[in-house]
């Protein structure tokens, strides 16, 4: 595994102080945080964050660090392995493992390695756990909301090895996703959280929808913006619409407006209260591009003595 | 936890039931946000988590937005050492940044 140097992610010294270290990593977490944050990698980031103030936050923890460092110069990213005997009068080595639960899933394989156990063993009566309930999301089509479907996903969750060394695996799911799912939404899969000794904890899946530049959604309220003819929207017409659920035949009313919203009752999102289907349409000239067409522009402009900008 | 997705494999589909339709006790919930049964409870009573909640918290049921807001309300209070109303109003104001958003977005403003 790679070494990590928390007192790099946290940008203090190693003689930082305990309100130094709270100070950094308070600001940085603010900085970082996903709710605010518009750094591409801000999740990670507040992942390393407060992987990095877990341990230096604590003071057993950062000494149990500061011990796996002395005398050896290693920079963040080298190849690591912790002495055999590491962890000795930090909560002790030896004795039972702990059970099976590392984290959220969200800290790293150096962290999961070092401090898993020394937050096990220093129980001191043991009683066997279930394993901790994991979080991750699925981005699935917006379609599959509308139709439901079978998706995969891959997740990487920590694990013991026959020698009960933590080892990293990568696992794949087939999940069903419900028909009338919106995003935020929370799927539930029994016992496919961490492993424990009393049984394993469950895994929760947030619902997003892979954004798709025809679609807005709103709840179970779906946006769309429909390109139409000048002469569609001024006389009228009868037009196939690609919408999620599939084509539809709408009725545009003549007299329209580019920007006009039309409104498809019951054709968004379904559910016990299904959303509707917003259609938003937006003219699209035809291109000047030929003499024919050049010609018929001229004719409009001199037949019809239209004025966008009058009175304005 | 990262996340991917592919198509559909051969393999037998596990399981997914919508919280929604099979909504969280309050046992579920305080151990889907790894906090005690109590810190849960303290939330409801004063009104933090989950609207119109009854005397009885045996019958409380929480939903999806219910379990986003739970953890929300963990991590503020965790990385800033918040107390429980600083970190409601913090999630109060993210969540309203939230629905805005959603609406800029329907209305085609990126």
């Amino acid at each position: 595994m790679e070494y990590k140097d928390y007192y790099q992610t946290l940008g203090v010294s190693k003689t930082a102080s305990e309100d130094e270290i709270k100070k950094a990593y308070r600001k940085l977490v603010r900085k970082y945080h996903p709710d605010v944050s518009k750094e591409p990698d801000a999740q990670k980031k507040t992942q390393e964050l407060n992987e990095a103030y877990g341990v230096l936050g604590d003071a057993e923890k950062r000494a149990a660090y500061d011990d796996l460092g002395r005398g050896r110069q290693f920079r963040a990213g080298q190849e690591f392995r912790p002495p055999p005997d590491w962890g000795r009068g930090f909560g002790g080595a030896g004795g039972q493992p702990g059970p099976g639960g590392f984290g959220d899933g969200d800290s790293s394989d150096f962290f999961a390695d070092l401090f898993a156990n020394l937050g096990g063993r220093r129980r001191q009566q043991y009683t066997p756990q279930r394993g901790d309930d994991s979080h991750a999301t699925i981005t699935i089509d917006l379609a599959d909301a509308f139709h439901g479907a079978t998706r995969n996903i891959s997740l990487m969750v920590a694990d013991r090895d026959a020698q009960d060394r933590i080892v990293t695996r990568e696992r794949t799911l087939s999940v069903n996703i419900p028909k009338g799912v919106t995003a935020g939404q929370q799927l539930r899969l029994s016992g496919q959280g961490q492993r424990g000794e009393a049984g394993p904890g469950d895994l929760y899946l947030e619902i997003q929808f892979r954004p798709d530049p025809r679609y807005r959604v709103d709840g179970r309220d779906v946006f769309e913006t429909v390109p139409v003819t000048p002469w569609e929207l001024a006389l009228g017409a009868d037009i196939d619409v690609t919408t999620p659920s599939g084509k539809v035949t709408v009725s545009v009313p003549a007299g329209s407006q580019t920007g006009r919203k039309l409104r498809l009752r019951g054709r968004g999102i379904p559910g016990k209260e299904a959303g509707d289907l917003y259609l938003l349409l937006e003219v699209a000239l035809p291109p000047a591009n030929t003499d024919k067409a050049r010609e018929l522009y001229r004719t409009m402009a001199r037949e019809m003595a239209f004025n966008p900008r009058a009175g304005g | 936890m990262g996340q991917a997705m592919g198509t559909a494999s051969g393999q037998a589909p596990v399981t997914a039931v919508l919280i929604d339709e099979a909504a969280l006790t309050l046992e579920e919930l305080a151990r889907a946000c790894a906090v005690d049964h109590d810190w849960v409870v303290q939330r409801v009573r004063t009104g933090i988590l989950m609207e119109c909640a009854s005397d009885d918290s045996v019958s409380w049921r929480f939903t999806s937005a219910d379990l986003v807001r739970a953890r929300r309300l963990c991590q503020i209070e965790r990385d800033f050492e918040a107390n429980d109303d600083v970190a409601a109003l913090v999630v109060d104001l993210s969540e309203e940044i939230y629905r805005l958003r959603r609406k800029l977005s329907a209305a085609g403003v990126k």
